[in-house]
């Protein structure tokens, strides 16, 4: 929750971490602010070369850290700039999917969406959608504890792969 | 972290893009308290030259060693702060740069949010770049070679130009010809060059540039690698001719008698299966349209090339018609009596109305050339082998193998035991549907072509396997299946008992036999249904068919059954014979039993089961007993020749026996089947043979080609009913010889052959082969493919125009005198249907033309954007319209964009020439009194308009390709909102995308008139050049990386990299990371299970820092 912005609003302002691929979602948002299209200022864009970068730790650290729901967005099936990464972050996030809600976390707080370089319109749609159904559910307080015990685990077990090894 | 951290941050106003939204002083003061800022400032343009000198300065005076700039996006200006760490003696890479101008001011309504989120953002950053590492950026050298993808004006504007340069260029083109749309224009505007004249120079330069190697007919199917470096495979389409042959004389064309829609003239014309795109095409050579095998021919057992056949039956070429025919079929006045047709079943005419009369334009064929007296000449014999193989059995596969064989130059005989040859087809098939005369006819043509029928010779009796395998070089059994199958029933060895097969051949034999009483037939195959009418025709009073199961499951063909059925012959379904009853030592009467039916049986036919207790009796003179038959081996052979359990003899995939030398076929080895399956394998047996005999290895079975599966669409075909042949009326049919259905007449079978869809386009009827004196034409060619290596990549892949069926108001289609532009185009050229005269569907030179602009542009319905060269277009329409007839012309425009250099003075010409402009978008097209009625809101005047016009240009918009998505995938490269390939900048990079390395030329990237065209195609052979001349390229240094000593070998990257830049070492049993071939994807980190793989500048701990940052306000 971003404190500051709630104080401002008067109203419970989440903070959403987008890790956004440099080829595809994060030139939709570019294309956003060069149409001048306005959403929510929640969302906090991570730029990574490709969705496949994308670790569950990240996701996990961006929950434990004061976000209160994370946005994965790359490229199309088959528009990857690097063949199929995209593919390999939706079935690492098939995993995080399945294990968020066993800590209590809502499966509406971690999102992966495809969104190409053209379609500034869509990302601003899918912030101001996830935003206001964050804003629903509230702020992640409870299980933020419940994260950053996990995010501990998983930084000294290494458990990250999990479920991934057949690409 | 070894030397201190001292980070300075810099927060950009870019005027008042930032500033407005965010407080930049602000956001400067908060970035000064973060860890390990030294110094934080802002300033009106950090991309500036002062602003760049800024950070430059704090690195020389205050020891700054990493920065952070809060601007625009990354992908505008981070090479440029890289530089200018780099001029201050500083790694480009301890460099950070927070988007607060693209993603925060630009986006956000409110200032303060607008602050609060780029310090978040800005924290992150300064978090994450404590952690940067210097990175040292490589470089590669670039292949000069230069691939160019679509041969329209762009394609070879840029395809000249670097070949210019003296650089080889590989130009691929799709279509048969270079030229692309632009060869389909007839003038262009505003100079009213005619299209043509402008382009066949650029096109035949292209041809014949030593370094332009042209891939016409092609496509690219696989592109790898990178810039400087791509690997490319492209597919060449097979032509059926070969491009080095062709002389383009077109003797060909005239002789090729399928018909296509041609749609180099947009379908307002036909074209030759065989064809050339236009008079000017480059290459100028021809190629054949093959989309594969018509569903009449794959479907013939024996694959005949029906399609062939009717092709040139329809152009009166019954000679070569037949003669195709016969190299599958060599009894085809048999075949169009008796075959069951199943290419009829399959025929895609019987989508639209009912199928093409295929067997009937058979017979015609055989019966023209019988009434002819005389029958075609044997094919040029071929040079004899020598060697000597002898058939054993005159049936249909025994006919097949022998003639076949003969024409592959072998010394056939043929050994029949019966007094004639033919089998079944002579004792089987009673005359009324097979005359023994037509059969004469056909066995005569098989021996004139050089084989040797010897007649009563029987195996075993007259002469042993052993004697043939003396004598000749192989033995081919087709022996059939003569024995009949009894019922083992009581009362059937009884005179008065006669089986099917020897009733029919009594009845082929004694032309004086005559019956009378109660004739009972039992069974429902197509022996019983012959004999049951050859009982009638001999003169039975009563004759009855006596079937266990019902009409549905009778193996007889449906048609002779309902022939039956009308001459008088009863049936008496769900009947089983049960005993046959005697009296005074002969068959009077058969006791019979009730059936119902059961589950489908193994067979795939439903059971037949007994009803207890409803045993009755029918009284009967004769009992004919037709319930199938089975091999019947000379007892010479039983016991020495491989039977399977159903008593057939068993052969391997070629057609041998477990004898050496010894092959058999038919329904020696099916069990009994048909005329033309019969037929099939002996001319396969015969194929294995002929390889067999000289000492070759024996073929493979030959693969059944794939059909054309396409659905038709009733719609565009005429309707046109099939021909039947006449059939003798039902009282006339009491003579064994009169023939019951008539060979159908020849204005008749020319017309039903036109009823052909020309499923596969080509029907390989050959008649090209052999008039082509260049020996050009080849029906095997195969598609071939070409890897090429190149450093850089054009698309100039073009556009297509919107289909203006879609929009139903504008009548395209429905009436034939709706254009689309690009059909106005072909119509008003030279070389187009009409020899470039304007004139509607019926000829006429019209009195009033509508041309509308804007059809689906600037339509939130179809397509938003402006189509761009339309309005000229149409007022080019204008004026040829003006300048060929003496029509009234009137133009719908929304409103005139004529922007471009003597585009308006154009316009004001046409308005001088007395063009009428109504300013308000057609509506509507209708049909009123003969007439199209254009309507329109005119908005000058405020009023409804209607204008009757006799023809009406339909100025579609301009549209991406409809395989651009897969193009794009294929070349790793986005596409905008409307569907056009990406620049990489809408202003700056007009002709790059985000690939590096692959250029837009044309109308791929978006609509554009042909300047604009071959402005941008010389800028894209520009781009490439400017690599070439360099040599190399820079390539980024953030690549993934392997810590050896943490891996474990696990292997689980290894699959994930999609550039194979990983290996396993067996040595070290560790992964090995060849840094030279990854791209910098990461996902080989994000899944390494023991945190061996790394990635530079997006490492874990920079990762960690950056959520940390962004997240906590």
């Amino acid at each position: 929750m971003s404190e500051l912005t709630t104080e401002f609003t008067g109203e419970y302002e989440p903070i959403i971490a987008g890790f956004l691929c440099n080829w595809c979602a994060y030139t939709a948002a570019d294309l956003a602010g060069i149409a001048r299209i306005k959403y929510p200022d929640n969302i906090r864009i991570i730029r990574v070369m490709c969705t496949g970068r994308v670790e569950p730790t990240f996701v996990l650290k961006a929950l434990s850290s004061g976000a209160d729901a994370v946005l994965v967005a790359g490229c199309h099936p088959g528009g990857c700039h690097y063949q199929e990464g995209n593919y390999k972050a939706y079935k690492r996030t098939l995993l995080l999917q399945k294990m968020l809600p066993q800590f209590g976390i809502e499966s509406e707080r971690f999102r992966l969406e495809f969104i190409a370089s053209s379609e500034g319109e869509k990302f601003a749609r899918v912030v101001g959608d996830m935003v206001a159904k964050i804003k629903e559910l509230g702020p992640l307080s409870g299980a933020r504890a419940r994260i950053a015990a996990l995010d501990g685990l998983f930084a000294q077990e290494d458990l990250a792969e999990g479920g991934t090894n057949n690409g | 972290m070894a030397a201190e951290v001292r980070t300075g941050v810099y927060v950009c106003h870019c005027g008042t893009n930032i500033a407005d939204k965010v407080d930049v002083e602000a956001v400067s003061k908060f970035a000064g308290t973060l860890p390990g800022v030294t110094v934080s400032r802002d300033y009106k343009y950090m991309c500036s030259e002062p602003g760049q000198e800024l950070i430059k300065k704090d690195i020389k005076e205050l020891g700054v060693n990493r920065v952070v700039v809060a601007s625009c996006s990354p992908r505008m200006h981070e090479p440029t702060f890289r530089r200018a760490l780099t001029s201050a003696g500083l790694n480009g890479y301890l460099f950070e740069m927070s988007n607060i101008r693209e993603q925060v001011s630009w986006v956000t309504r409110n200032p303060l949010q607008a602050t609060l989120k780029a310090k978040s953002l800005i924290s992150g950053a300064v978090r994450k770049v404590r952690y940067n590492q210097p990175l040292e950026e490589r470089y590669v050298p670039v292949n000069p070679n230069v691939l160019v993808v679509g041969g329209g004006v762009a394609g070879l504007e840029a395809a000249l130009k670097i070949a210019g340069s003296g650089n080889q260029v590989f130009l691929v083109e799709r279509e048969a010809s270079l030229g692309g749309n632009m060869a389909k224009f007839d003038k262009t505007f505003p100079t009213l060059d005619c299209a043509a004249c402008i382009l066949t120079p650029k096109m035949v330069e292209a041809g014949q540039h030593e370094n332009v190697k042209l891939l016409t007919y092609s496509e690219v199917v696989q592109v790898d690698g990178f810039i400087g470096n791509f690997q490319v495979k492209v597919r060449k389409k097979a032509r059926y001719i070969d491009i080095n042959k062709c002389t383009g004389c077109g003797d060909c064309e005239q002789v090729c008698p399928v018909n296509t829609v041609d749609s180099f003239n947009e379908g307002l014309a036909g074209r030759k299966a065989v064809y050339k795109e236009f008079p000017q095409a480059v290459p100028n050579v021809y190629q054949i349209t093959k989309t594969g095998i018509a569903p009449c021919r794959v479907t013939c057992p024996a694959g005949v090339n029906v399609q062939g056949y009717l092709a040139l039956t329809r152009q009166g070429k019954f000679g070569e018609a037949l003669a195709l025919v016969r190299e599958a079929m060599p009894i085809p006045a048999v075949c169009g009596r008796v075959c069951f047709h199943p290419c009829e079943g399959e025929c895609r005419r019987g989508e639209i109305d009912q199928p093409v009369a295929i067997s009937a334009v058979k017979r015609f064929l055989a019966d023209q050339e019988a009434n002819k007296g005389k029958t075609a000449p044997p094919a040029a014999a071929v040079a004899k082998s020598g060697r000597k193989v002898a058939v054993v059995g005159s049936g249909p596969a025994g006919l097949g193998a022998a003639y076949y064989l003969t024409k592959a130059g072998h010394e056939v005989v043929i050994l029949e035991g019966k007094a004639e040859p033919g089998g079944l087809l002579r004792y089987g098939i009673p005359e009324y549907r097979l005359p023994k005369s037509v059969l004469r006819q056909e066995i005569e043509h098989i021996v004139q072509s050089g084989v040797t029928i010897r007649t009563n010779e029987r195996l075993g009796r007259d002469f042993t396997l052993t004697n043939l395998q003396a004598e000749y070089d192989a033995v081919f059994l087709a022996l059939g299946t003569a024995r009949e199958q009894t019922l083992e029933i009581a009362g059937e060895n009884l005179p008065g008992v006669q089986g099917g097969l020897e009733f029919l051949e009594a009845a082929n034999n004694q032309p004086d036999l005559k019956l009378q009483g109660r004739v009972l037939v039992i069974g429902g195959g197509n022996a019983a249904v012959d004999a049951a009418r050859t009982a009638l025709r001999l003169g039975a009073e009563n004759v009855e068919i006596v079937y266990r199961r019902t009409r549905t499951e009778m193996p007889a063909f449906a048609e002779e059954v309902l022939e039956a059925e009308r001459e008088g012959v009863k049936f008496r379904f769900l009947t089983a014979p049960v005993r046959i009853v005697d009296q005074k030592g002969r068959a009077k009467a058969l006791e019979c039993q009730a059936r119902q039916l059961g589950e489908v049986d193994a067979g795939g036919r439903r059971q037949s089961l007994p009803v207890a207790g409803s045993n009755f009796l029918l009284a009967a003179d004769l009992i004919i007993v037709a319930a199938g038959q089975k091999v019947e081996l000379p007892a010479s052979l039983v016991g020495s020749i491989a039977v399977a359990d159903r008593g057939t003899v068993e052969v391997n995939e070629h057609f041998l026996t477990n004898i050496e030398g010894v092959f058999a076929g038919g329904d020696l080895v099916s069990g009994p089947s048909s005329m033309v399956e019969a037929i099939a394998t002996g001319k396969e047996a015969a194929r294995m043979i002929d390889a067999y005999v000289r000492g070759q290895t024996l073929p493979a079975r030959e693969n059944r080609p794939r059909p054309v599966k396409e659905s038709v669409s009733g719609e565009e075909f005429y309707k046109a009913a099939r021909h039947e042949p006449a059939h003798l009326a039902v009282e006339k049919r009491r003579s064994l010889s009169a023939e019951v259905s008539a060979t159908l007449s020849e204005v008749d079978v020319v017309d039903e052959a036109k009823r052909c869809l020309d499923c596969g386009v080509c029907s390989e009827c050959l008649e090209c082969v052999k008039v082509c004196q260049a020996q050009a034409i080849d029906h095997q060619m195969q598609d071939e493919y070409v890897d090429l290596e190149v450093g850089s990549i054009i698309l100039a892949t073009g556009f297509e125009i919107l289909d203006p069926s879609a929009g139903v108001q504008w009548g395209y289609g429905r009436f034939p005198n709706v254009l689309t532009g690009l059909q106005f185009e072909r119509l008003t050229n030279a070389s187009g249907p009409t020899s470039g005269r304007i004139v509607t569907e019926d000829g006429r030179e019209p009195q009033a033309v509508a041309i509308l602009h804007c059809i689906g542009s600037r339509d939130k319905n179809y397509k938003e954007y402006c189509s761009r060269v339309c309005c000229m277009a149409s007022l080019k329409f204008a004026h040829l319209v003006k300048d060929k007839t003496k029509a009234k012309v009137y133009e719908f425009y929304i409103d005139m964009r004529a922007y471009g250099k003597q585009y308006e003075e154009f316009y004001n010409r046409v308005q001088d020439e007395g063009v009428n402009f109504i300013r308000g978008k057609g509506a509507e097209v209708l049909e009123k009194d003969g007439h199209l009625l254009v309507r329109a809101e005119d908005t000058l005047l405020g009023a409804f308009r209607e204008i009757p016009v006799d023809m009406v240009v339909l100025n579609t918009a301009l549209t991406p390709r409809s395989d651009a998505d897969a193009v794009a995938r294929l070349f790793t490269i986005q596409r905008s909102a409307d569907g056009f390939f990406l620049e990489s900048h809408p202003k700056l990079e007009p002709v790059k995308t985000a690939t590096d390395g692959i250029y837009l030329a044309g109308t791929c990237q978006g609509p554009k008139d042909i300047p604009d065209t071959v402005a941008q195609a010389a800028g894209a052979a520009a781009e490439a050049l400017e690599k070439i001349a360099a040599g190399q390229v820079r390539v980024s240094p953030i690549t993934a990386y392997c810590l050896e000593e943490l891996c474990s070998g696990c292997k689980t990257c290894i699959p994930l990299c999609p550039y194979n830049a990983i290996t396993f070492s067996e040595e070290k049993k560790v992964a090995l990371y060849n840094e030279a071939l990854c791209k910098g994807c990461g996902t080989c980190v994000a899944s390494c299970p023991s945190g061996a793989a790394h990635m530079r500048n997006f490492e874990e701990e920079q990762m960690l820092e950056i959520i940390e940052g962004v997240c906590a306000l």
